[in-house]
C-alpha cells in the first residue's frame, strides 16, 4: 500500500486527498470540525470520537483504495439518537457528512471529506429481533451481513443478498448499495429482502421509510449509496433454507464455449441459484490463493448452482449438465457435500483479493451486459487486451451478465495505471453500447460518477437528484457520490446576489 | 532481504478488502479500523512513508494479541505475521516507553522465559494467595497486573509439591516406530506438568522413543511476539542446540511450536545459524500433527465426557493446525466434541497479552468462556498453556467451574484406559 | 395560442373530454392520446406552458381509486402508447410501453414460454396503470410487485422532458432506482411512458393445493406450517367472508417431475387438501364489495386479520398484502369502524368507494415521512398539476 504501488487515483476524481503524510494535522485550524469534536465528545461514550490524524488517516478509504481523503472528524455512534444528534450537529455548522459500515465498498461510495465528519456504524451490531412466524429480522445498520445469517441458520432461514465480503460487509452497507451477491440472480437484491428501514434524514429526524402508505421511498433510499439519509434499523425478510442445494464446477476449453454454455441454460427456462464464471487468469489467481483445485488448463470455469425443492433441482440439473457438455465442457464435477461446495466457492469467493498475488495492482470493473451479448463482448475485451497489452482476468456473475474484468497492472511501470484506466473505461464503454449498465453491484461511489453521462442524459441525471434535493436539499449528505455534477436544490428565487459559488467556479450547473 | 527491507513490499501486499476485521479480537470488541489488521498495517504503512512511531500509534499495535486469526482469513495472503513482529521491533527498538510500562516488561520478560525463576515464585504465590500480599509491594501495581495470571496458572496447577521431573529418554512400548525429541517448555512445564508427562507417555504409547534433552530452556516465544528479537534469537540458538540430536521434535504448547517453526525466518540473516535454525522450523511438529502423520496403532479405550475443543490461535492461525486434533479426539470412544461458536476469534490469552491488555483480555476472556458454556460441555479442552489459563479464569468469573486438558491428557487416559476419573479434578 | 391548439400541435388526438370521462366525478376539459413518448413529451410541454391539470388514465381499470384530482385540466390516454418495444427473450427482458395491456403483453411472452409475473385481476389493465397503483396478487409471495420487477422507466416530467433510469439489464445500480418510485405514485411525480421488466419462465406445470377451516386459528397452523415448510410455494392466499368458512389456496409452480410431490407434502400439512390443476374460484380476484381496502398484514396476524370486520370479504396473500370488501349498503360510519379495526391489525388504504362512503374515510390514513414526500414532490411537480389532490397526504 506504499504510494508507488497503489492504484493510481483518476486526475479527474472529485474530492481525492492525500492523507498527511507527517502526522501533522493539516487542518488544524477548522473551528466549525473542532466545535463538533467537542460536541460529538459529550454525546458519546468515551472513544467514540476520533480527531487524532494517525487514526484518522486510517480511515481514508474504503475497499477501494485509489480514491483517499482523511477524515475531518470519525464518529462512532451506538444508537439512532446518537446518529440524529451528530446529524443535525452537522446541519447547524453546515459540515458535510459520509457514513460508513465496514468499509468494504468498491466504488469510494463511503469516501470521507476531509472537510467533513465520516459516521462509522461498527458500534451498532446488535440484531434487535427475530420474528420467525413473520419471516423477518430487525437489525442495526453495523450488524455483518453473514451474522444474520448465522443468526436464523439452525431455524431453517437465511438472509438471501450474499456479496462476495458477506463475512464482513455491514447490512447498512448492503441498504446503501443495494448488494447483490452471487444468487441474486434468483433472489434478487437487498431492495427486494429490505421491509423497512428507520431512517436518520438529512434533517435529523428519524423516520421509518417502507412502513406505510405512499410513494416508495424506501425503494429509493435502498441502493442511493448513503445519499438520502442514514439508516439506523432495517427490517429484513428472512429466506427460507431451500430444501437442496446442487453445484457444479464445468471446465471448458474456452471463455466462449464457457459463454454458449450459460445462454443455453437460461434459453432452457431454468433459473439457477447462480451462475458463475471465471476465466483462466482468475482461475490461476485463485488456485494460487486458496488451492480451490479447479481442473488444470481450464480455458474458463462455470459455477452453476440449482437450489429449492429436491425433484425440480435434480431434474434441471441434469439438464444443465448436458447443457455443459454439450457446449464442450471437457469436465464436470459435482459437489457432494457441504465441504466440496464450499471448496468450488472458495476460489470463485476470493478470486477478486487473490488478483492480488498474480499482479502487483489492479483496477476492478462492474459492468453488466444482456447476457445474449456475452460471447460478443468477452471477444471485444480479448481484443482490447491483447491490442493494449494490458492483461484482464475475468470473473462474473455470467447469470446476469455482471462483468467483473480485472485489468492488471505494474504500478511501478511508468504509464501503466493510465493504460490500465484506459482499458477499464473501454470495458465499459462496450458494455453501455450493448444496453447495459456500468455497475451492477458495486455501485457508483465517486469511482465511476464521470462515467454516468455515458449511461444517462442530462435530465436523467437531473430527475434522480430531484429526489437528492427532496432530501438533502443543503447537500451534506455523502455529497460527491454518483452525480458527476451538483444539482442545485432550487434555492428560493430573488434572495441570492451573484451566482451561486459552485456555479461560478463551473463545478455546477443550474437546472 | 531482511523483514525490514521486505517491508513495502509485504504492506502492498494489502488490498484493503476487510476480509480480516470479523476474525479480529479488538476489532470484535471496539470496531474500531485502528484496530483491526486492515487499519494496523495502514498504521505500519504510515511509518513506513516517514510518520513517526508515536504513542498514539504504537498504542494499536500493542493492542494487537498477534494471535493470527487474520493470517488464516487473509484471501491475498499478507503476511501479517511478518508484518507485526518488524512492527514489534521497531517499537521496542525506537520507541521510549513510559517508565511504568517499562518496569512491567522488564518484570515479564526477565520472569516468563525462565524455568527456574518462575519455580522459585511459586511459594510466595501461594502464600499471597492464602495471605494477600505486603501493602508496600501491591502499591507499585506491577504485582498486581502479573500476579493474577501467576495466581490462576498456581490455582489451576496440581496441588502437588515441585513437578516431576522427566527422565532424559522414554522408551517406545511395543515396537519403535519413531524418535523424537520433546520440548518440554517453561509455563507448560512448570505448572503443567501433567501435560508433559501426558505427552511422553502417549508418544511412547504410540511406539516412539522420547527423548528430553537436560539443556533446553524457554523457546523464545513470548519475546519473539513481543519484538524482542535479539532475545528471541539467543533462545532459538539455544533450542537449535539442544535438539541437534533428534529427527523430529514434537511440540505440546500452540505458542512454542509457532515460534520453533520460525526459526528459519527469525535466523535467516545469520549466517551460522541459518540453515541450522531451518531445519529444525522443517523438522518441528505439534503432537496433533505429529500423531495423526504417524498415525493410531495404541488401542483407544472409552472416556464418557462430553468436550468443547477450543483453538489455540498459534495452533489453528500460526500452524493451520485445525482438523488433526479434533481428529484424535474423535477416535476416542465414548468422547462427545462440541465446538465453540466463533472459534476464530481469540480467548484473549496471547501470550504476554492479559499481562499487557488486562482490560481487553479480559473481556475477550469473557466472550470466549461464554462462548463455551454455551456448549455445555463438561471440559475444556485446548493445547495450550495460556488459553486453559485464561478461559478458565473466566468461566471462574461467570461462577462456573470446570476442568480444563490438554489434548495429551485426554488421549492419554483414553490410551492407559483410565476412563474420564484423571480428567476431572474431583475425580467425577 | 389556446391550450387546445397548443395541445393540437403536439399530439395528433387531441379532443375535447366527453361530460362522462370525469374521473371520480372531476371533469377534464381535453383528453389528448400520444402515440409515442416525444408526443407525450409535448403533450405535457403543452401542458406545463397552459398551466394544465394532468391526470393519466390507461385502461381505466382502476381510474376510480384513490381520491378525486383537486384539478383536472387534461386527461392523458395512454392507450396508443401500444408498443412492446422489445422482448429480448434471450435476456428475458421485455420494454412496453405504458398503454400495453398485461393481458397483451402476456400474449406476446408466451410465444417464447414467458411471462411477467404480476397477477392481473382486473382486465384490461395497462403496464402503466399497474405501475402506478403498484398492484400485485398472489404471486407477490414469490415474484414481487411492480417494484420488484421493473428494471427501466421511462417517464416524462412535469415540465415536459424525458427521462429515464434503470436499463434494460436486471443487475444495476447506476444512479437512483426511480422504477421504484414511480410505483404505486398514482401519476403524481410523472407520467410513465414506458417500462423495462424482468421476465420468469412459464411454468412447466402448476398446481392448487386448498382446504377449508371454520377457525382462524386452524388457518393460520396451516398458513405457517407451509410458510416454514421447503415446498417453495409461489403463492398463498387466504379468503373468507360474511358467514363462510376460511379457505387457504396454495399456489406451487415448477417442472411436471416435481409439482406432485411438492403438492402431496402442502396437503398433508393443510390437513388433507385438495390437489387440482386449475385455479379455485377467486383466485387472485378482489373481494366482493362497493369498498375496497388494501391491507398489509403480516402472517404472524392473520388471526386478528380474519376477525376484524365480521362483514367484509377478505383476500390475503401471505406476503402480507391482501384487500378486503366491505358490502353495498355499508354505511360511512360502519365503514369508518371497520377501516379502524384493520387499522389495528395493520396498514389499510382504501382503494375505492361509494362517494359517500369515501368522503367519511381517512382514505389514506397515517402516512409516516410524509413531510419527505412532499418534498419529492414539490421537485417533481413544483405547480402541483399532476393528478393533484389524488394520493396519500392530499399529494
Amino acid at each position: 500500500m506504499i504510494p508507488g504501488r497503489r492504484p493510481r487515483s483518476d486526475a479527474g476524481a472529485p474530492v481525492t486527498a492525500d492523507p498527511p503524510a507527517d502526522g501533522v494535522k493539516g487542518d488544524g485550524m477548522n473551528a466549525p470540525l473542532d466545535r463538533l469534536a467537542e460536541r460529538f465528545a459529550a454525546l458519546l461514550p468515551p472513544g467514540g470520537v476520533i480527531t487524532d490524524p494517525v487514526r484518522l488517516a486510517t480511515y481514508e478509504c474504503d475497499g477501494l483504495t485509489t480514491h483517499r481523503a482523511s477524515p475531518g472528524v470519525v464518529v462512532l455512534p451506538e444508537s439512532a439518537e446518537h446518529v440524529a444528534a451528530i446529524v443535525r450537529a452537522c446541519v447547524e455548522e453546515n459540515v458535510p457528512y459520509v457514513a460508513r459500515g465496514s468499509g468494504t465498498g468498491l466504488s469510494g461510495g463511503a469516501l470521507p471529506r476531509t472537510d467533513g465528519v465520516l459516521i462509522v456504524t461498527a458500534r451498532m451490531r446488535r440484531i434487535l429481533e427475530i420474528d420467525l412466524p413473520n419471516q423477518r429480522a430487525v437489525v442495526e445498520p453495523g450488524v455483518i451481513n453473514l451474522d444474520v445469517t448465522r443468526a436464523v441458520r439452525a431455524n431453517g432461514y437465511y438472509f438471501a443478498p450474499d456479496p462476495s465480503s458477506q463475512q464482513i460487509c455491514s447490512v447498512g452497507g448492503n441498504v446503501a448499495e443495494n448488494s447483490g451477491g452471487a444468487h441474486c440472480l434468483k433472489y434478487g437484491f437487498t431492495a427486494h429482502h429490505v421491509l423497512s428501514c428507520e431512517v436518520v434524514t438529512p434533517d435529523g429526524d428519524v423516520v421509518e421509510l417502507g412502513s406505510g402508505p405512499g410513494y416508495d421511498l424506501l425503494g429509493v433510499f435502498v441502493g442511493a449509496e448513503g445519499t438520502l439519509g442514514i439508516t439506523t434499523k432495517i427490517t429484513v425478510k428472512l429466506t427460507r433454507v431451500p430444501e437442496t442445494v446442487q453445484t457444479l464446477l464445468a471446465a471448458f476449453p474456452s471463455i466462449e464455449t464457457g459463454g454458449t454454455a450459460v445462454s443455453k441454460i437460461i434459453g432452457m427456462g431454468v433459473v439457477p441459484a447462480a451462475i458463475e464464471m471465471m476465466d483462466a487468469l482468475a482461475i490461476e489467481a485463485a488456485e494460487a490463493a486458496v488451492n480451490c483445485g479447479y481442473p488444470a488448463d481450464a480455458g474458463a470455469v462455470l459455477v452453476v448452482e440449482l437450489d429449492g425443492p429436491e425433484a425440480e433441482v435434480a431434474h434441471q440439473f441434469a439438464a444443465v449438465e448436458r447443457l455443459c457438455r454439450e457446449a464442450g465442457a471437457f469436465e464436470v464435477r459435482v459437489a457432494a457435500d457441504d465441504a466440496e461446495r464450499a471448496l468450488i466457492w472458495k476460489g470463485r469467493k476470493s478470486a477478486f483479493a487473490a488478483v492480488g498475488r498474480i499482479s502487483p495492482a489492479y483496477l476492478v470493473q462492474d459492468g453488466v451486459i444482456p447476457r445474449t451479448a456475452l460471447p460478443e463482448v468477452l471477444a471485444s475485451i480479448d481484443a482490447l487486451s491483447a491490442a493494449s497489452g494490458v492483461r484482464v482476468a475475468n470473473v462474473f456473475h455470467a447469470g446476469d451478465g455482471n462483468l467483473h474484468p480485472l485489468v492488471l497492472f505494474d504500478d511501478a511501470v511508468e504509464g501503466a495505471a493510465d493504460r490500465a484506466e484506459d482499458v477499464s473505461g473501454k470495458i465499459l464503454d462496450l458494455c453501455v453500447e450493448h444496453g447495459g449498465s456500468i455497475t451492477g453491484e458495486h455501485g457508483v461511489g465517486v469511482d465511476k460518477a464521470r462515467y454516468m453521462p455515458r449511461m444517462f442524459t442530462d435530465t436523467d441525471l437531473d430527475t434522480m437528484q430531484m429526489v437528492r434535493c427532496g432530501f438533502d436539499p443543503a447537500g451534506l449528505c455523502n455529497p460527491g457520490k454518483i452525480f458527476p455534477t451538483p444539482r442545485l436544490c432550487g434555492e428560493v428565487p430573488g434572495v441570492r446576489k451573484g451566482p451561486h459559488p459552485l456555479v461560478a467556479q463551473g463545478k455546477a450547473e443550474l437546472f | 532481504m531482511s523483514a525490514s527491507e521486505d517491508m513495502p513490499d509485504l504492506l502492498g501486499d494489502c488490498v484493503h478488502c476487510g476480509f480480516c476485521l470479523p476474525t479480529c479480537p479488538t476489532y470484535v470488541l471496539w470496531g474500531e479500523e485502528m484496530d483491526s489488521p486492515r487499519g494496523r498495517i495502514h498504521l505500519m504503512d504510515q511509518h513506513e512513508r516517514g510518520a513517526p512511531l508515536g504513542p498514539e500509534m504504537v498504542r494499536h499495535f500493542d493492542q494487537c494479541l498477534g494471535c493470527m486469526a487474520c493470517v488464516s482469513s487473509c484471501p491475498s495472503g499478507v503476511q501479517y505475521d511478518r508484518l507485526i513482529e518488524t512492527t514489534r521491533a521497531r517499537v521496542e527498538e525506537h520507541h521510549d516507553r513510559p517508565l511504568g510500562e517499562k518496569a512491567l516488561r522488564a518484570l515479564v520478560f526477565g520472569l516468563f522465559p525462565y524455568r527456574r525463576r518462575l519455580r522459585a515464585l511459586r511459594g510466595p504465590l501461594r502464600l499471597y494467595q492464602r495471605t494477600g500480599l505486603d501493602r508496600a509491594v501491591r502499591r507499585t501495581g506491577l504485582l498486581e497486573r502479573v500476579s493474577p495470571s501467576l495466581a490462576a496458572m498456581e490455582r489451576l496447577a496440581p496441588p502437588l509439591g515441585p513437578a516431576p521431573r522427566l527422565p532424559e529418554r522414554v522408551a517406545a512400548r511395543g515396537g519403535r516406530r519413531a524418535t523424537v525429541g520433546m520440548l518440554t517448555g517453561c509455563v507448560q512445564g512448570e505448572f503443567f506438568p501433567g501435560v508433559n508427562t501426558a505427552t511422553a507417555r502417549v508418544l511412547a504409547l504410540e511406539g516412539c522413543d522420547v527423548v528430553i534433552p537436560r539443556g533446553q530452556g524457554c523457546c523464545g516465544a513470548l519475546s519473539l511476539h513481543s519484538g524482542r528479537a535479539g532475545e528471541a534469537a539467543a533462545f532459538a540458538r539455544r533450542t537449535i542446540d539442544a535438539f541437534r540430536d533428534v529427527d523430529v521434535i514434537v511440540v505440546n504448547a500452540a505458542g512454542c511450536g509457532s515460534s520453533m517453526k520460525e526459526y528459519g525466518e527469525l535466523l535467516k540473516d545469520d549466517p551460522v545459524w541459518a540453515a541450522r535454525a531451518a531445519a529444525l522450523s522443517d523438522r518441528t511438529r505439534d503432537l496433533a500433527e505429529f500423531l495423526v502423520e504417524l498415525g493410531p496403532r495404541a488401542e483407544r479405550h472409552p472416556v464418557p465426557a462430553t468436550v468443547a475443543y477450543h483453538d489455540a490461535c498459534h495452533l489453528a492461525h500460526a500452524q493451520g493446525v485445525r482438523s488433526q486434533p479434533r481428529a484424535l479426539l474423535a477416535q476416542i470412544p465414548e468422547l462427545t466434541v462440541r465446538e465453540i461458536k466463533d472459534p476464530d476469534v481469540c480467548c484473549g490469552s496471547a501470550g504476554t497479552y492479559n499481562l499487557f491488555q488486562p482490560e481487553a483480555a479480559s473481556e475477550l476472556g469473557d466472550r470466549k468462556a461464554a462462548s463455551v458454556r454455551e456448549t455445555r460441555a463438561e471440559l475444556l479442552v485446548a493445547a495450550n498453556p495460556g488459553c486453559s489459563l485464561q478461559i478458565a479464569t473466566a468461566l471462574r468469573r461467570q461462577g462456573t467451574e470446570m476442568a480444563v486438558a490438554h489434548t495429551a491428557q485426554v488421549l492419554d487416559a483414553s490410551l492407559r484406559g483410565l476412563g474420564r476419573g484423571p480428567l476431572f479434578a474431583d475425580g467425577s | 395560442m389556446t391550450p387546445l391548439d397548443a395541445l393540437a400541435r403536439a399530439c395528433a388526438d387531441v379532443r375535447p373530454a366527453e361530460p362522462e370521462e370525469g374521473v371520480l366525478g372531476v371533469a377534464p376539459r381535453f383528453v389528448a392520446a400520444p402515440a409515442s413518448p416525444d408526443e407525450a413529451a409535448a403533450v405535457l410541454t403543452a401542458a406545463a406552458e397552459h398551466g394544465l391539470a394532468v391526470v393519466p388514465r390507461g385502461g381505466e381499470t382502476r381510474l376510480d381509486w384513490g381520491l378525486p384530482p383537486r384539478r383536472c385540466d387534461l386527461l392523458i390516454d395512454t392507450t396508443r402508447l401500444s408498443r412492446v418495444v422489445e422482448h429480448a427473450a434471450g435476456d428475458l427482458v421485455v420494454k412496453a410501453e405504458a398503454g400495453v395491456a398485461l393481458d397483451d403483453l402476456a400474449g406476446v411472452l408466451a410465444e417464447r414460454g414467458q411471462r411477467l409475473a404480476l397477477d392481473a385481476p382486473l382486465p384490461g389493465s395497462t403496464v402503466g396503470g399497474t405501475l402506478a397503483t403498484g398492484a400485485a396478487g398472489p404471486l407477490r409471495l414469490l415474484y414481487g410487485a411492480p417494484r420488484d420487477l421493473v428494471i427501466g422507466l421511462t417517464i416524462v416530467r412535469a415540465d415536459g422532458r424525458i427521462a429515464r433510469s434503470g436499463g434494460k439489464v436486471v443487475k444495476n445500480v447506476a444512479g437512483y432506482d426511480l422504477g421504484r418510485l414511480f410505483a404505486g405514485s398514482y401519476g403524481t411525480l410523472g407520467l410513465i411512458v414506458d417500462a423495462t421488466f424482468r421476465l420468469h419462465p412459464v411454468p412447466e406445470t402448476r398446481a392448487f393445493v386448498t382446504r377449508t377451516y371454520t377457525a382462524p386459528k386452524d388457518a393460520h397452523d396451516a398458513v405457517q406450517a407451509v410458510l416454514h415448510c421447503p415446498a417453495y410455494a409461489a403463492g398463498l392466499e387466504v379468503t373468507s367472508g360474511p358467514g363462510a368458512a376460511v379457505r387457504v389456496a396454495v399456489l406451487l409452480e415448477g417442472v411436471a417431475d416435481g409439482v406432485p410431490a411438492r403438492a402431496a407434502l402442502v396437503a398433508g400439512l393443510l390437513g388433507d387438501g385438495a390437489i387440482g390443476a386449475e385455479p379455485p374460484p377467486g383466485w387472485g380476484a378482489y373481494p366482493d364489495g362497493t369498498t375496497l381496502v388494501e391491507t398489509s398484514v403480516p402472517p404472524g396476524s392473520l388471526p386478528e386479520l380474519l376477525t376484524a370486520v365480521p362483514d367484509a370479504s377478505l383476500a390475503w396473500s401471505a406476503s402480507g398484502h391482501g384487500h378486503a370488501g366491505l358490502p353495498a349498503g355499508t354505511t360511512p360510519e360502519q365503514a369508518a369502524a371497520a377501516l379502524a379495526a384493520l387499522r389495528r391489525v395493520g396498514g389499510a388504504v382504501v382503494r375505492y368507494a361509494p362517494q359517500d362512503v369515501r368522503a367519511a374515510l381517512d382514505v389514506w390514513g397515517p402516512v409516516p415521512g410524509i413531510a419527505l414526500m412532499r418534498r419529492v414532490k414539490d421537485q417533481f411537480d413544483p405547480q402541483h398539476r399532476l393528478s393533484p389532490g389524488r394520493f396519500a397526504g392530499g399529494i
